[in-house]
């Protein structure tokens, strides 16, 4: 275990630096001037050639590439991400100030996409075709094509009218005043995991049927088990592998997701904070975000697959 | 396969053949309407759809531009059936004409992405190897990304018009085409007719275009199909969030975040915008079901799998 466990962990960090590369190169053939992006066009027509080289220094855009890349490696591990290009906020901070509230929301997407999706999916591989499974079916591809931002925006609207009550528009965290917190949590939450649970419901029942074809289900019930308790017992455990993989890519979902949700629902959170950043190209906030969302996403993925070789010896041994 | 041919056989040796029935267009989709009722109706919603934007012009009600002062963000009625905008513009126009940028970015992106990852798969998975390695290497860091993610840093990068939002979608769309394809051209490299190909002398490009390729075309069109509906919703989040196709062309996407500059959004100006591409990716992704369980029913549970667990190195 200890063995693949490092391989996966080495696996990952060069992954990471794979990713590095990517957004190192897709944000500096950036077509766009960062000066122009500053200062607007006027202002950076009236700058004199010296200002422009002096802020280009400032900023550190002025060396060669591989030294503007080490450096940002170098400011990576010491957790000093550099300074938004337009208000001097430190990316650090906007991390620290932000990052809890979608954090917050994305652990309880997940926590209501297992708790929806898990028992609709038993439901339906319980009776298939039956009526429940067909509403059950029908809602989880309903689900699958709704744009979470958009039923977001209609929950807004619906709060609102009905009401009149609208989410507070300040960051506020959980030790702070837990109530507020939720208020703006729950809704971002609610939308995204119910995308998710769509996912999870359809993949829980795929699976569960599939499994529940097999022998040693039929040879539980040829003993006079329960039906309950062969689904729980001895179908589930098998059946949960592939739900709990898919889990971890949907936590991209979640990831991406969450940036136009939390836009929908006015929640300052990380997203709202990268789409500001990516309308201003703020090319140091945007590249560090990015990054931040990738590693997350990587770790997702790596612990996942930890957690389906804990659970399923045979992976190890591959 | 094998059945059917078993069944020749056989049918041969007691000397009756019936003859096959032909295989016209219409009885293939008849035969394709009768065996998926609903991947029919919503592929015929698509298709309405898609009608509804190359007509744009004739069906709408008035143009998507025109500003009209006198009638500004007025609630659904008899004139304009969606309601107008802060600035007097007709939502079920702009709505009818939203269609044409989504449906481009969608198909052209799609086609694309999956193109080039299809592609690319069955160089990888045939060819295998230090070329396989790292072309894995490179898929597995385009899925480190969350996609609404990458194409938002890469439409940032090379600006905002349909063609940049194109590629950027079309990027996203990469690795999937490449995983999947890769895995069909794996189990195709090791078939006996391959291996005569090669045998016979035929290079790696000539085995790979004629006789790996064709293999790869039914699962190709699963996967386009199935991705369509994904393309809709990032091109709506991009206009959404600001980075999509600029205003004033008019997009599912940038209409809702336009719906957003008043205090209190208009409800018909977040309703009516939302429910198109609800109904076009619904749509989508029924004919995309159909189209799979007919194309290839082994896929249906299979096929979600190798999605999720793809990554497995």
């Amino acid at each position: 275990m200890r063995k693949y466990l490092l391989r996966r962990a080495a696996f990952g960090l060069s992954t990471l630096i794979g990713v590095s590369l990517i957004i190192f190169v897709v944000l500096r053939i950036l077509p766009g001037d960062p000066l122009v992006a500053m200062f607007g066009l006027e202002g950076f027509a009236k700058l004199a050639p010296d200002d422009r080289a002096r802020i280009m220094e400032d900023l550190g855009l002025s060396d060669p590439l591989p030294v503007q890349y080490a450096r940002w490696m170098h400011d990576i591990t010491t957790g000093s991400l550099g300074r938004s290009f337009f208000r001097g906020e430190k990316v650090s901070e906007i991390i620290l100030h932000r990052g809890p509230l979608s954090a917050e929301i994305g652990l309880l997407a997940v926590l209501i996409s297992w708790l929806v999706g898990l028992p609709v999916g038993i439901i339906s591989a319980f009776r298939p075709n039956s009526l429940s499974d067909n509403v059950a079916r029908s809602l989880s591809i309903l689900f699958l094509a709704i744009p979470g931002f958009w039923l977001g925006m209609l929950i807004v609207l619906a709060t609102l009218f009905w009401f009149n009550y609208k989410t507070p528009l300040v960051v506020v965290h959980l030790w702070q005043d837990p109530w507020a917190n939720l208020q703006l949590i729950v809704g971002p939450a609610i939308v995204l995991g119910l995308g998710q649970g769509a996912y999870i419901a359809r993949m829980a029942r795929s699976c569960l049927l599939e499994v529940i074809r097999e022998d040693y289900v039929r040879t539980a019930r040829a003993k006079g088990l329960k039906e309950a308790l062969v689904v729980m017992r001895h179908a589930l455990p098998n059946a949960l592998l592939p739900v709990i993989t898919l889990s971890g890519i949907l936590m991209g979902f979640v990831l991406g997701g969450s940036v136009a949700v939390e836009q929908a629902f006015g929640v300052p959170g990380l997203g709202r904070a990268l789409v500001v950043a990516v309308i201003e190209r703020d090319t140091i906030v945007v590249q560090n975000l990015v990054m931040l969302y990738a590693v997350i996403f990587v770790f997702i993925n790596v612990a996942v697959d930890l957690s389906y070789a804990w659970l399923d010896p045979r992976i190890r041994y591959r | 396969m094998t059945d059917a041919r078993v069944g020749v056989r056989a049918a041969l040796a007691v000397g009756r053949v019936e003859p096959l029935p032909e295989r016209s267009v219409t009885r293939e989709l008849a035969g394709f309407a009768r065996r998926n009722p609903m991947a029919a109706a919503a592929g015929l919603v698509g298709l309405l759809i898609v009608v509804m934007a190359i007509t744009a012009p004739l069906i709408a009600p008035s143009d998507p531009l025109k500003t009209d002062f006198r009638r500004m963000a007025n609630p659904p009625d008899a004139r304009s059936f969606f309601g107008t905008d802060q600035v007097g513009r007709d939502t079920l126009s702009r709505v009818i004409y939203g269609a044409r940028s989504s449906l481009i970015v969608a198909f052209a992106s799609v086609l694309l992405g999956t193109t080039v990852g299809a592609l690319w798969g069955v160089a990888s998975g045939y060819l295998g190897g230090r070329f396989d390695l790292v072309s894995q290497r490179i898929t597995e860091v385009l899925q480190s990304f969350p996609d609404l993610i990458l194409a938002m840093a890469i439409s940032m990068a090379i600006g905002t018009g349909m063609p940049a939002v194109i590629v950027a979608i079309a990027i996203t769309r990469i690795p999937f085409g490449n995983r999947v394809i890769r895995s069909v051209a794996l189990t195709i490299r090791e078939l006996a007719y391959v291996e005569a190909a090669r045998a016979a002398g035929g290079s790696a490009f000539r085995v790979m275009t004629l006789h790996v390729l064709p293999q790869c075309v039914a699962p190709y069109l699963v996967l386009a199909t199935a991705h369509l509906g994904v393309a809709i919703i990032i091109e709506a989040a991009l206009g959404f969030l600001g980075v999509g196709i600029p205003p004033p062309t008019p997009t599912w996407g940038n209409m809702l975040a336009d719906s957003l500059t008043s205090l209190v959004p208009h409800w018909w100006l977040v309703f009516f915008p939302g429910l198109a591409i609800t109904v076009t990716v619904l749509a989508f992704n029924l004919f995309g079901d159909g189209i799979r369980d007919t194309l290839d029913p082994r896929l249906s549970p299979a096929f979600l799998r190798m999605m999720a667990g793809g990554r497995r190195g």
